[in-house]
């Protein structure tokens, strides 16, 4: 065991000297950390445009626009009936309000009267909360109107003057609003950067799954140094061989992994010490999966650059048939081929631990299969491999 | 002939149906050095590849210190130093550093190793530069370095490759006085070369290979004198009567 140890270390200790390799594969890590940072770092509030045609132009319309604005996270974009058509003709917007002519009359005379969406198609998942928005400020509208009716109707006759009972319903408006029967307290947990929460798992599979790479190059380097046969006339097995190679590869991409993951704990606070640490145990397992995938190569490659070309290729069709960025849904011819991917179970369990306070209880299947996959691969990579053609 | 340290017997290998080693036999007694000797392809390196458990013979053979290589590898291994032809090293660590890495992988503990690593770098006349990176090594130093860590361990076989390649005439003997040096401590050698006065002034024996087979095995002196008066020829004379004047790549 101790040779395998001493080959893991000696491969650290090379790749500490190549300043390059070094400085790329840690520096990475903390580059894409800030990207993500400057992206979403407390940008995590919903922003959309709520597009409106107001043919009405009224007092009501301006009072409801005013109120619409007034909502975090929601800019008004007036356009006209025939841009509006343009627009969604061109799907560059999915959904447009249309206060019509003649609301604030309606509205004045105590009548009846209606907002419309336009929209295609479903209206897309923005849409659907741009048009929530909307009917919350008219419901809140329209809640304004009921009690001004109310009390109106039941202080007709008493004397008091209108603009009194206007100034009184409003006080009692405000004081509701301030302080409402059922109201929403927001608790968050660790932070709440939604953003980070949704992509951080494809992140660190992505960064995972460059240990296919390193590790498919390790055994081709010995070749070309000249190395690997000169280690295999000493009392090295070819198993240990492999085994040290497989350590320091999964010592690698867990590193970059740690760098990643740490960061996001100190700056995004999205873990508890708890989910830290089980996402650490998945980066592990799946680094493992990914370097006796890259050993695999390592064993059937006979240059650098065939087994980086194997490794690429490999690496990338198994980053996007596994749903890295985006979320498959179940049942679906995509989402069978998926599970083809290595980084799928991975995707899914960083997802629970994440994104969905789950634990590593939780995703013991995805976590066995990239278990299992480390051990075939190991095995199967051991089988194959020839130090010469013809040799042992 | 000394007690017999190495015993190759029949040995055949084939690369699909290019028949690269053909019932090669030869045997080495302990404390010589024996030259393997051949032109280009003569199937040497594949030879040395078979004795050094790192090929499996189609069949045939081969015991060193008692121990069959098909079925105790990995005592074989245990008593084996090889020097390959072309420069087995890591260029981006010290000498020191792939010295000791390789006395690790011989069995040595971390002690012994750093201890043997640096006898062998004195002896190479590396000693002041054993924690300089080999990437800045000239080729000469190179090819002692690379010498230095076949001899890690202690092996009681070491097996030299063309061990003198590409390097100054000050570098190569001390080369030569290393082996000879080992030679006279007991060590059993099997050395290739392609420049015959080499085997003229290291082996007593010498094996000349072509076309995958032994065709001439004997002492240097009973060799030249096969073809002349020993005194007077050379074994380049006696090498290129038996494998020809033609160019072989």
């Amino acid at each position: 065991m101790k040779r395998v140890f001493f080959i893991a270390f000696n491969e650290v200790k090379l790749y500490l000297q190549d300043k390059g390799d070094l400085a790329f594969s840690l520096l990475l890590p903390i580059v894409t950390f800030a990207l993500i940072y400057g992206a979403f770092g407390g940008q995590t509030l919903f922003e959309a445009t709520a597009y409106v045609v107001d043919e009405d132009e009224g007092a009501y319309s301006s009072i409801f626009l005013e109120q619409l604005e007034a909502v975090e996270g929601v800019d008004v974009e007036l356009i006209t009936t025939s841009q509006a058509d343009t627009k969604l003709e061109r799907s560059d917007v999915l959904l447009v309000l249309h206060i019509p002519d003649g609301f604030s009359e309606a509205l004045t005379s105590g009548e009846r009267t209606q907002l419309v969406f336009r929209q295609r198609g479903n209206a897309g998942q923005e849409g659907q909360i741009v048009a929530n928005i909307i009917r919350g400020v008219a419901e809140e509208m329209n809640q304004e109107f009921q009690v001004h009716r109310q009390v109106s109707d039941s202080l007709q006759g008493k004397g008091i003057p209108e603009d009194r009972i206007e100034v009184v319903v409003q006080e009692f408006l405000d004081k509701e609003r301030r302080q409402p029967v059922v109201g929403v307290v927001e608790e968050t947990l660790g932070g709440s950067p939604d953003f980070v929460n949704q992509f951080l798992p494809g992140i660190v599979t992505m960064y995972v799954l460059f240990a296919i790479a390193m590790a498919a190059r390790v055994i081709v380097e010995e070749r070309r140094k000249g190395t690997l046969e000169r280690l295999l006339t000493t009392r090295l097995s070819v198993g240990q061989l492999f085994l040290g190679k497989f350590f320091a590869s999964v010592s690698r991409g867990f590193v970059q992994t740690l760098i990643l993951l740490g960061l996001s704990y100190a700056v995004f606070q999205i873990f508890t010490p708890l989910s830290f640490l089980e996402s650490l145990v998945i980066a592990l397992i799946f680094a493992g999966a990914a370097s006796a995938v890259g050993l695999i190569i390592a064993s059937i490659a006979r240059s650098e650059d065939g087994a980086t070309w194997i490794a690429v290729v490999f690496s990338v069709i198994t980053f996007m048939i596994g749903g890295t960025f985006f979320e498959i849904a179940e049942g679906t011819t995509l989402y069978t081929i998926s599970r083809i991917s290595i980084n799928s179970y991975a995707n899914d369990a960083f997802n629970v631990i994440i994104a969905q306070g789950g634990s590593l209880a939780d995703v013991g299947p995805e976590l066995g299969i990239l278990a299992g996959v480390m051990v075939v691969g190991l095995v199967v990579s051991r089988l194959i491999f020839r130090v010469v053609p013809g040799g042992k | 002939m000394a007690e017999e340290f190495l015993v190759v017997k029949d040995l055949h290998k084939s690369f699909n149906e290019f028949k690269a080693v053909n019932g090669v036999s030869f045997s080495i007694g302990k404390g010589e050095i024996f030259g393997l000797l051949g032109p280009n392809g003569a199937g040497k390196t594949t030879t040395i590849r078979m004795l050094s458990t790192v090929l499996k013979a189609d069949s045939g053979d081969v015991t060193i210190g008692g121990h069959s290589v098909r079925r105790d590898a990995e005592a074989v291994r245990n008593i084996i130093g090889v020097c390959p032809q072309d420069l087995a090293l890591y260029e981006d660590l010290s000498a020191l550093d792939n010295m000791v890495f390789f006395g690790r992988m011989a069995g040595l503990d971390g002690k012994e190793a750093r201890d043997q690593a640096m006898t062998n770098l004195k002896l190479m006349g590396l000693v002041d530069r054993a924690k300089g990176k080999v990437a800045k090594f000239s080729g000469g130093m190179k090819r002692r370095i690379n010498l230095a860590i076949a001899l890690m361990g202690n092996p009681q076989l070491l097996f030299l490759d063309e061990p003198t390649v590409g390097i100054d005439p000050q570098s190569r003997n001390n080369i030569y006085e290393t082996i000879e040096g080992l030679r006279d401590k007991g060590m059993t050698i099997l050395y290739t070369t392609h420049y015959m006065e080499e085997a003229d002034r290291l082996c007593k024996r010498v094996a000349i290979m072509d076309g995958g087979q032994i065709i001439a095995l004997d002492t240097v002196y009973k060799l030249k004198g096969e073809i002349g008066s020993p005194e007077q020829v050379t074994l380049e004379d006696v090498f290129l009567k038996l494998t020809g004047r033609s160019l072989r790549d």
